[in-house]
């Protein structure tokens, strides 16, 4: 039988190609309209570059003087976190918020991206080409006129190799040597410690002290040499009955005064008195009375007695002085006259074992004389770079009038401040993180900086323009053989160019970075008239550098405006701070605005009330008031130096305390930005603190307490359940016979561990640097700049009218993302004393065994996972916040807005912050939950390296991101499991105890009491 | 019989019920079927309704574009309006069953000329409560992930969820509510059918009445189904203001971790379902001429089972109180103290006069059969019920374990206008409904209308079908 079957019609093959071709066009057709994303490999891969794998780079941090090491994370071309570099001798590992947010620096969406040139009165963009050529020219002009001796270099301060080479460029050009301005350091102490000690910044051993008394020396609030400085004083408190009792001595209570034992609240002014009370209760030379420094201070005969008692019976004991009053360098001097007296040096205060970050720094009465200059016209050509004095000198003092003076004016800065918005030339400079150079870690170590990525933008390292303008003269050109900055830098490195490129590995070598030569460098300390707080007002105003801000460099970084200031635990926003006394006085409750007026200006801004003040001072922190410096620090707050007249100490530094103010209540009132709910934690145990003397004794539960299940009884000694214990509490009846599967000794063995957390509260002081470092590791939105706020009315994206535009709308809703928080809470002083305590608690999901939220979530986006994470999946949530309801902790955060949408007015990482974006962990879109993951991506990454290596994890192997930056080595990550981590060991201590542990919660996080040295009895 | 005596105000709570201002069954079908004509007010009303809803659509709409950032929450206070709202409507959609079922196993006689209306109201309730859920999540097009479909992912809901157990109590009670409504309707629409004269309409209304005949099986068959439809009905009143109540009860949070949530819920829903059925029908009863169907009798009896069930939410909150005191646990007394004393006072305080100190006035026989304070306490119970849930949810929320993370809470304009838009989606569905079916069932009121007999006149005033005479149009007290 001939086949005919289909002749006629379509053949099976032809009618499967059909189909084929058919359902290809339609599922490409009908696939998606959404935009398609170009992924773009290397085509040709640079060497050792791995898509998706890290490399990681050491080099210096800039962002103050301090010169911490850091490593940066590399992925793909782009630095994703920064990290301290454990080998390094400054900071051990550690890094402040400050130096994390340096990629939001580095990223700035509103850094310059190519040369500026001031055209019509507007600065414009331009090229290399021309701008260089321009510049060259006006120096050229400069020189014919014969005014080469005039011109003025402003830079920022930092130690290296560069302030020399810089004095060597301006000299080969007959320009004076360069100014190297800092804002925030403390001059006078460290002009006071040349004298003392020889050096400015001696080291110091505060671990080995039994008693620290600091005169206002604010060294944990981000400070000179924060890094080191906490580490030794979280070093010195963890010896718990062997550490140091703290006393703070001041007008107000900083963060390091929330962290003293007991705090002295005497007059701005009369630190001086006090000092030499105590010099002379140590038998110094010079010392004073109990009676006067009582008569001057405020602060009763009988307390002073007591501490000049303390300080005699201490030994070794420790003085630091850091008061901002006109004569700083007075009491800096009666301090190191102490620290002498009693035996100190050498013990706690070691010359012997200086730390670096200091070079010379002038202060704003070295602007001054330049405004002066400027204003006689005598300059006739002005560079800055980096340092911003048209911001951070006070007002009064007329900066930007007189810069305005200037016949041209050129910046070296990256970004668009108040001082390179008035000039008439920017040659952007690249990041520190993009660029060459070096730092003095310390005397004789000195750090290398490499860039640790390809420049982003059309900038060029300062270094390398200069010495293509001095090449390009030919009288300067011999004196300038290198071929850019780095060349220089590796022609004076011992060794040469194989032991530099040897060094970087590391990001140090022994070795001396260059001296500048120019006189003056070191500027001495003239005489300081006996503190006299100028004006007639009821209140002493004392102005502060902000713990997370300093003098303002800060502002323009959205981690930095979204971290709450550790003290007021205010954002995005100024205050003044008010005793509650004073409030009542002047009838102002919290976020209404007082006017604080002295003779030299005056300020407005919403008031904190707040019991670490003195009634009779009010106190303003610095940083805030921007009127440039780009998106995020522009028009938000106010700048405390409005208020300030020129008035300076012996070294030159702008006196913060110098001013009395009257403070009137102003008509307006704005709601505090702020993450505080209640201020007290109404004895819910929350953050938990013994004495001293009951460690010794072994008492190591609270007193009484209510409690939710357990009525009356008091705080239990250790953990009612070990952390291993499994998500259905089973662990505790040891006795059962089946534990469950995620008991990690269960024979499935399917649970092999448990992720847990140890915070040890007698470490933390409440900096808040694992914050921020939780913000870089985790792509956390921050939420508070103006245009992320909420729609007021319906309006489109662009109708600012529309929306809430306050800053820190979001945060005003309690809308802050930070899966990590520091909660400070006050104990006592209820009627108003000085004798009450701040604890600082860092809270973050804790990863319960027997979580509330996870029966909640009706799609299992969230559960336990076997090795005891509390999961969240971001893709699975459908928002509906159930599990955040059921959160004791309050530890889970909702995307209400389009915060990781391009598209949305609320995109919190405007190009090109989004290059910081961490690639191992997703942007969150809007609508659903997120919360602390535990840095999951951290524990499957080092897993999966152990798992290629054919290895099991090694105890401690690595850590979370909070724990790595943590300047005070309180968090502690890893295994409770298996005890050879650190973490099983310490969740065993006596101290440990679990937030809410009668909610059968079962955390994962253990804290560990804080330990005070309460004075008197003790 | 000799010895009847004509009682001034029959217990009508019982099945011997009379309307004594219906003489006929040709009056019933007249009366009744007049009200469907549309009126200018009603157009009005209608539109307006639209209108509102049409803002609460758009305010979503623009809440699902840019987020739900726009609403006014402000953690921890992580649930606000819409959940509030969702468990006020769900409420609100509890009365319509009691009445319509479980008054009807008690054999409550005056349920019959209220229970359309309040049956109407319920699925409209329960209609407007669904779509709560899904405006308040952070996802709404991912609301399907909540119900359990087989998927290639194998992904299920967590069966331990309260909020799948709300999936289920909702779709149920909304099936079988619209079930047990339709069900009721089957003669009434034949009735209409039969009278229609448009053909289109009368193709659909033949469709819908299923071919109703009138004859005495169908009528057998009817009045099977109907009691078993009540009798599955019951429970569900029941369970799915618990399961409701189970959103909060099983969470930690102070305030909600109770175990008399779930009698307390139901009362509640009760309670603010009978204020429902005032605040609908007595304006319905004024505007369509029925007073003589929905009589001061009926409402008398509806007022007491309000008054009822204001005194077991009363007695709730009491002993919530007393609970928070007795446990001993302080955040549960601190908490408890600021929803009654601190932040919230004044939510509480509207709470409790609207829900436990204004129906008190029940206790006056004058104030029960005052149609106009009536209606004017039923405004007060929507409110009052409206801020209990208010009351549990956001003081809750705003204060809990952690001091810390206390807040505050204020709704925004798109709270406001979904709030707005909801009540104007549930007038839009009630109005319409009003004039396409009977409001009153035209079938059971014919059940207690005495049928026409060839003797008019039955001796010693009570006619052969056991009924009262009818009283005189006349006659004081009963048509005000």
């Amino acid at each position: 039988m001939s086949q005919s079957t289909g002749s006629a019609g379509v053949k099976r093959r032809e009618f499967l190609k059909v189909l084929g071709a058919a359902s290809a066009v339609t599922t490409t057709i009908g696939c998606s309209q959404e935009k398609v994303e170009k992924l773009i490999p290397y085509l040709v891969s640079p060497d050792q570059t791995v898509p998706g794998v890290s490399t990681y780079y050491s080099t210096t941090c800039r962002e103050c003087a301090t010169a911490c090491g850091v490593v940066a994370e590399v992925r793909d071309g782009r630095a994703i976190k920064l990290e301290g570099n454990p080998e390094h001798p400054v900071n051990h590992g550690a890094l402040c918020a400050r130096g994390q947010a340096a990629l939001q620096g580095l990223y700035n969406p509103d850094r310059y991206r190519s040369p500026m040139v001031r055209e019509g009165g507007k600065l414009v963009a331009t090229t290399w080409e021309k701008a260089i050529p321009l510049l060259s020219q006006k120096i050229g002009e400069v020189r014919s006129t014969g005014r080469a001796g005039n011109v003025a270099f402003i830079d920022q301060h930092a130690s290296g190799s560069f302030g020399a080479f810089l004095d060597q460029w301006l000299g080969a050009f007959g320009f004076p040597a360069h100014h190297q301005y800092d804002s925030s350091a403390d001059l006078a102490v460290r002009a006071a410690n040349s004298a003392a000690y020889g050096v400015a910044m001696p080291g110091i051993d505060m671990a080995a002290a039994t008693l620290v008394i600091s005169l206002g020396a604010d060294f944990l609030d981000g400070r000179d040499a924060g890094v080191p400085m906490q580490l030794t004083f979280a070093d010195a408190r963890a010896k718990l009955q062997h550490a140091p009792r703290f006393i703070y001595i001041g007008p107000r209570r900083s963060l390091t005064g929330l962290n003293a034992d007991e705090w002295i609240a005497c007059k701005p002014g009369s630190e001086d008195a006090i000092a030499r009370a105590l010099l002379g209760a140590v038998g110094g030379t010079g010392g004073g009375t109990i009676a006067e420094a009582a008569a001057a201070s405020g602060v009763t005969a009988a307390t002073l007695q007591r501490l000049a008692d303390e300080l005699k019976a201490a030994r070794p004991s420790l003085v630091l002085s850091g008061v901002s009053t006109p004569n700083a360098g007075v009491v800096a001097t009666i301090a190191a006259n102490i620290n002498k007296a009693a035996g100190n040096v050498g013990v706690t205060v070691k010359p012997g074992e200086p730390m670096g970050g200091y070079d010379g720094a002038v202060g704003a009465a070295q602007m001054g004389e330049i405004a002066k200059a400027a204003n006689a016209g005598s300059i006739p050509l002005l560079f800055v770079r980096g340092a911003n004095p048209a911001y951070d000198t006070p007002k009064s003092m007329q900066f930007s009038a007189a810069m305005a003076k200037v016949p041209y004016k050129v910046s070296f800065s990256c970004y668009p401040d108040e001082t390179t918005e008035l000039c008439d030339l920017v040659l952007p400079s690249d990041h520190a993180l993009e660029s060459w150079g070096d730092a003095e870690a310390k005397p004789g170590v000195i750090s290398l900086q490499q860039p640790v990525m390809d420049r982003i933008f059309d900038t060029r390292a300062t270094g390398d323009v200069l010495l293509q303008l001095a090449q390009g003269d030919p009288a300067t050109v011999a004196r300038f053989p290198w071929k850019s900055y780095r060349d220089f830098l590796v022609s004076r490195f011992p060794g040469g160019s194989a032991t530099f490129t040897q060094a970087l590995a590391s990001g140090m070598a022994n070795g001396a970075i260059a001296q500048r030569s120019a006189p003056g460098a070191r500027p001495a300390l003239s005489a300081e008239t006996p503190a006299t707080i100028a004006g007639d007002g009821e209140y002493f105003l004392v102005v502060y550098p902000h713990a997370v801000l300093s003098t303002g460099a800060g502002a323009n970084k959205p981690w930095l405006q979204e971290l709450p200031d550790p003290v007021a635990k205010i954002l995005w926003q100024s205050w003044v701070e008010l005793h509650p006394t004073t409030a009542s006085k002047l009838g102002v409750s919290a976020g209404d605005h007082v006017t604080v007026k002295t003779s030299t200006g005056s300020i407005t801004a919403p008031a904190f009330v707040y019991l670490g003040i003195r009634q009779d001072t009010v106190a303003v922190a610095l940083g805030q008031g921007h009127t440039a410096y780009g998106r995020y620090a522009k028009d938000i707050g106010i700048n405390a130096l409005d208020a300030l007249g020129a008035t300076w100490n012996g070294a030159g530094g702008v006196s913060l305390t110098q001013a009395r103010a009257t403070v009137t209540r102003g008509g307006d009132r704005s709601d505090l930005v702020t993450t505080e709910g209640s201020a007290r934690q109404h004895g819910r145990g929350i953050a938990q603190a013994m004495s001293v003397a009951d460690l010794v004794a072994g008492r190591f539960g609270e007193e009484a307490h209510h409690f939710p299940g357990d009525a009356d009884h008091s705080f239990l000694p250790g953990l009612r359940s070990p952390v291993a214990g499994d998500a259905q509490g089973d662990l505790v009846d040891s006795t059962a016979k089946d534990q469950g599967m995620y008991n990690p000794k269960h024979w499935s063995g399917m649970a092999k561990r448990r992720w847990a957390m140890t915070i040890d509260l007698a470490r933390c002081t409440g900096c808040s640097a694992c914050v921020t470092a939780c913000y870089a590791e985790n792509n956390i939105p921050t939420v508070g700049a103006r245009w992320q706020g909420r729609a007021l009315r319906p309006g489109s994206a662009s109708d600012d009218s529309a929306w809430d535009t306050r800053p820190g709308a979001n945060i005003l809703k309690g809308r802050e993302m930070s899966w990590l928080r520091i909660e400070r809470y006050f104990e006592g002083g209820e009627d108003g004393s000085t004798d009450f305590e701040a604890r600082f608690v860092p809270m973050m999901c804790q990863h319960c065994g027997n979580a509330p939220c996870e029966p909640v979530c009706p799609v299992y986006a969230t559960y336990h996972s076997p090795d005891g994470l509390n999961v969240q999946v971001y893709n699975r949530c459908v928002g509906t916040r159930y599990c955040s309801n059921g959160c004791p902790y309050k530890v889970r955060y909702f995307n209400w807005h389009g915060y990781g949408e391009p598209e949305r007015r609320q995109y919190a990482f405007p190009e090109p912050l989004h290059l910081q974006l961490n690639p191992d962990v997703t942007v969150r879109g809007k609508g659903v939950m997120e919360k602390c993951s535990f840095c999951v991506q951290r524990i499957r990454e080092a897993e999966n390296l152990a798992k290629l290596e054919g290895r099991e994890l090694k105890p401690d192997e690595f850590t979370t991101a909070c724990a790595q930056a943590c300047p005070s080595r309180a968090i502690v990550f890893g295994d409770a499991a298996d005890e050879n981590w650190s973490v099983a060991k310490l969740a065993l201590d006596a101290r440990a105890y679990h937030v809410f542990e009668e909610l059968s919660t079962y955390t994962a996080v253990v804290y560990l009491k804080r330990v005070n040295h309460p004075g008197g009895a003790n | 019989m000799a010895s009847f005596v004509e009682p001034l105000r029959p217990n009508i709570a019982s099945a011997d019920v009379a309307l004594p201002g219906v003489r006929d069954y040709e009056q019933v079908d007249d009366e009744i079927i007049a009200t469907l004509k549309p009126s200018a007010g009603w157009f009005g009303a209608l539109g307006v309704s639209i209108l509102l809803f049409l803002v609460g659509a758009a305010a979503w709409i623009y809440q699902i574009y840019w987020g739900l950032g726009n609403a006014g929450y402000a953690p921890p206070v992580m649930w606000g309006v819409y959940i509030i709202t969702f468990v006020f409507w769900v409420g609100i959609g509890h009365a319509g069953t009691l009445i319509s079922a479980i008054l009807f196993l008690f054999r409550a006689g005056f349920r019959t000329t209220i229970y359309r209306c309040a049956e109407a109201m319920t699925v409209f309730a329960v209609m407007t409560a669904g779509l709560f859920p899904i405006i308040h999540i952070g996802r709404p097009w991912k609301f399907f992930w909540l119900i359990p479909y087989p998927n290639w992912r194998m992904i299920w809901p967590n069966f331990k969820s309260p909020l799948v157990w709300d999936v289920f109590a909702i779709s149920t009670y909304l099936t079988v509510s619209a079930t047990f409504l339709y069900v009721g309707l089957i003669p009434d629409i034949a009735v209409l059918r039969d009278r229609e004269t448009n053909p289109m309409r009368k193709q659909i209304l033949a469709v819908l009445s299923l071919g109703w005949r009138n004859s005495e099986p169908e009528w057998r068959h009817f009045m099977k189904m109907y009691l078993f439809l009540a009798a599955f009905s019951t429970p569900l009143v029941l369970s799915v203001h618990s399961v409701v109540s189970f959103d909060f009860a099983m969470a930690l949070t102070p305030g909600w971790h109770a175990t008399i949530f779930a009698p307390y819920f139901v009362a509640g829903a009760i309670f603010s379902g009978v204020g429902m059925v005032f605040t609908i029908i007595i304006p319905i009863r004024r505007f369509f001429s029925l007073r003589h169907y929905v009589t001061i009798n009926h409402l008398d009896a509806a007022a007491k089972l309000c008054l009822f069930t204001s005194l077991i939410v009363g007695c709730a909150y009491l002993i919530e109180f007393w609970v928070a005191w007795y446990s001993g646990v302080a955040v549960e007394q601190e908490f408890f103290w600021n929803r009654v004393f601190g932040q919230w006072w004044w939510s509480a305080w509207i709470m409790l006069i609207c829900n436990m100190v204004l129906p008190l006035s029940l206790f006056s026989q004058q104030l029960r059969r005052n149609p106009t304070w009536l209606f004017i306490l039923s405004i007060f119970i929507n409110i009052g019920m409206w801020f209990e849930r208010f009351v549990i949810i956001v003081p809750s929320l705003s204060h809990e374990f952690e001091p810390w993370q206390w807040g505050h809470y204020a709704p925004s304009w798109v709270d406001v206008s979904i709030l707005i838009g909801s009540f104007g989606w549930f007038f839009m569905w009630f109005l319409l409904f009003i004039k396409q079916l009977p409001v009153i069932a035209i079938s059971e009121v014919k059940e207690i209308v005495p049928p026409k007999l060839r003797t008019h006149a039955a001796p010693h005033g009570v006619d052969v079908s056991g009924h009262h005479p009818p009283y005189g149009v006349a006659t004081p007290g009963e048509f005000d």
